[in-house]
């Protein structure tokens, strides 16, 4: 803590995480944690439950203090200056957390409020965002009343009563309907539009791949991974393409189509129980194109022939070994 | 959701009187809108009949000393119209605390003391309330205050006292065990327990002498003895304010305050 900042610290709006770590007990939830979100960037950060996660989300929002490392949220250390990042981020946790007694109108104008709004302000901007997160009719009900995707948009909405530099959303999707989850797609890409830096935790891979300008994947509380989408899925080996035939008895005939397109280890990989062909497809779309001819030209009847592209699914299981979903240890939690 | 011009280039200027006051009014204008503030009149009023009218004549028979039975058990009549302000309060921390909204607050620029500062003004609101309905209640049945200003006032600012520590301990109940419906249920016992083993109904040699070092020695009958002190009596058996009269209550209510308050002041600052 004694090291002069270094110029990245100091310089960026974003968020800077140099060597984090934070400890319960015998549970190290996050060991030297590194990444960087430049401003108005959309960061993933993908993982199992209880990679670290909202561990990670604590530290940065202050709620947590880490026991070394440094971070820097919006040009204020977490550690040194937490009153200040305090004053420029919104949070949203897991669960939407809202005041169930008052109405939707009422959290809007008491959040507001909290930020520093004098009264018609906060009366003005709560309007402004009932209109706008779609929620006139339900404005004056309960909060305790709103389904799900209400409940997530008013949540989001009280976090936007004045304006945050950087933004962190954990698992903001979780438990939605498809329809509300377009609807927070959608305003984190407005985030971006505007500037503001986005945390964005998810377990979901097409969340973090629709979304993210980058991404990092944690696993037990380190970083295995980071980059875009598109630099992750590149490590588990770029495009392929996929051939699945009508008759398997035409394997051979394939096999024998493909030729110079069938490199040997894909040949390799090949059993008597396999009911499709795997082939690189380094020129994408000409590659399916010339595989299509030469089948075409062997007369092999197919079911199915498809480019792919390896989801991140596919990166996160050659990464960790595991797919995200099949993991169930519990978050850590302070 | 089109999320397009929800921007605003308003920043962040917290005030802390201002979060103070609006944590406050948010625990408070609902349940006067929905007519939930009438609990805390009806509640008090409902003890003092289902207790006076069946008691009343029996009690007068076995003989307490005092000029009416009215006298005699309203103290026990404020405290629990304490004791269910108490058990609201713990409800009240409790949902904040499993909504949360402790949590949330904990990211945002709030002093760590402004949500259970805000929380107990509400709670004080709610107590004088309480209280105000409770005198009121005695008043019908015959209650009266016998002393001079004085003694009246410290009647007053005791049971004030007195609800305070129980809604502080209350607030660190319901927001250590996060479960409104749990911590309700549970705290509905101890005034049960402590409120019929006292000598808030019955002198303390009406109860079987195995239990009267309980019933004579716990906290409500302590308390008791200071407020029908206070109050006066006509009979001339109220007893008179000293510090051996005094004490044990006092002692009370600084344990209860002196384990409540350094928690809540450590859960306060404890934000995750």
């Amino acid at each position: 803590m004694s090291v002069a900042p270094s110029p990245t610290l100091t310089s960026t709006g974003g968020v800077v995480v140099e060597g984090i770590e934070k400890s319960f007990g015998d549970v190290h939830a996050l060991r030297g944690v590194d990444f960087v979100a430049a401003p108005g960037e959309v960061l993933g950060i993908l993982g199992p439950n209880g990679a670290g996660k909202t561990t990670m989300v604590n530290v940065l929002s202050t709620l947590i203090t880490p026991d070394r490392g440094r971070a820097v949220v919006a040009g204020h250390d977490v550690v040194t200056d937490p009153a200040a990042v305090r004053k420029s981020i919104m949070l949203t946790g897991q669960y939407a957390a809202l005041d169930d007694m008052l109405s939707g109108y009422e959290n809007l104008v008491l959040f507001g409020r909290l930020m520093g709004l004098r009264k018609p302000a906060a009366r003005a901007r709560a309007k402004e965002l009932i209109a706008e997160f779609d929620l006139e009719r339900a404005a004056n009900r309960r909060v305790g009343t709103y389904s799900g995707g209400m409940r997530r948009r008013i949540d989001i909405a009280c976090g936007l009563v004045v304006r945050p530099d950087v933004v962190f959303l954990d698992e903001p999707t979780t438990g939605l309907d498809p329809r509300s989850r377009q609807g927070v797609w959608d305003l984190v890409r407005s985030f971006k539009n505007a500037g503001i830096t986005t945390l964005l935790t998810t377990q979901y891979l097409e969340e973090a791949d629709a979304l993210s300008d980058q991404i990092i994947v944690i696993d037990h509380g380190v970083v295995i991974a980071s980059g875009t989408a598109d630099e992750l899925k590149h490590r588990t080996g770029g495009s392929y393409c996929e051939v699945v035939p009508l008759d398997l008895e035409e394997m051979p005939a394939i096999v024998a189509a493909l030729g110079s397109l069938l490199p040997a280890e894909n040949l390799a990989a090949l059993t008597p129980e396999s009911d499709r062909i795997t082939i690189p497809a380094p020129d994408g779309a000409k590659t399916l194109a010339e595989a299509l001819r030469r089948l075409d030209d062997a007369s092999v009847e197919l079911v199915d022939i498809a480019l792919r592209r390896p989801s991140l699914d596919d990166v996160f299981l050659q990464l960790t070994g595991h797919l995200p979903t099949t993991e169930t240890a519990p978050e850590v939690v302070s | 959701m089109t999320a397009t011009t929800w921007h605003t280039h308003v920043r962040a200027a917290p005030d802390t009187v201002q979060q103070w006051w609006v944590l406050t009014t948010r625990l408070i204008v609902p349940s006067v809108k929905t007519g939930e503030v009438l609990s805390s009149i009806v509640a008090p009023a409902a003890f003092t009949a289902s207790f006076y009218i069946p008691l009343k004549t029996v009690m007068m028979f076995s003989g307490n000393g005092f000029s009416s039975y009215a006298q005699y058990m309203m103290p026990l009549v404020i405290l629990q119209a304490a004791a269910f302000t108490a058990i609201s309060a713990a409800f009240r921390s409790a949902t904040d605390s499993v909504a949360g909204l402790n949590r949330r607050f904990g990211a945002m620029p709030l002093r760590p003391l402004v949500p259970v500062a805000a929380r107990m003004s509400a709670n004080i609101f709610r107590l004088l309330i309480s209280l105000a309905a409770a005198i009121v209640s005695g008043y019908v049945i015959g209650f009266r205050f016998r002393l001079d200003a004085a003694h009246t006032l410290g009647f007053l600012a005791f049971s004030l006292l007195i609800g305070i520590a129980f809604t502080l301990g209350a607030d660190v109940i319901g927001t250590v065990s996060k479960s409104p419906e749990a911590t309700t249920q549970a705290l509905v016992l101890p005034p049960l327990i402590f409120g019929m083993l006292s000598t808030g109904l019955a002198p303390a040699s009406q109860f079987p002498s195995w239990i009267q070092w309980f019933v004579r020695n716990q906290p409500v009958s302590q308390f008791a003895i200071v407020l029908r002190a206070l109050a006066g009596d006509t009979a001339g058996n109220a007893g008179t304010i000293s510090w051996s009269l005094v004490t044990p209550s006092l002692l009370w209510l600084a344990a209860i305050l002196l384990i409540s308050l350094p928690v809540a002041i450590r859960l306060s600052s404890r934000r995750a």
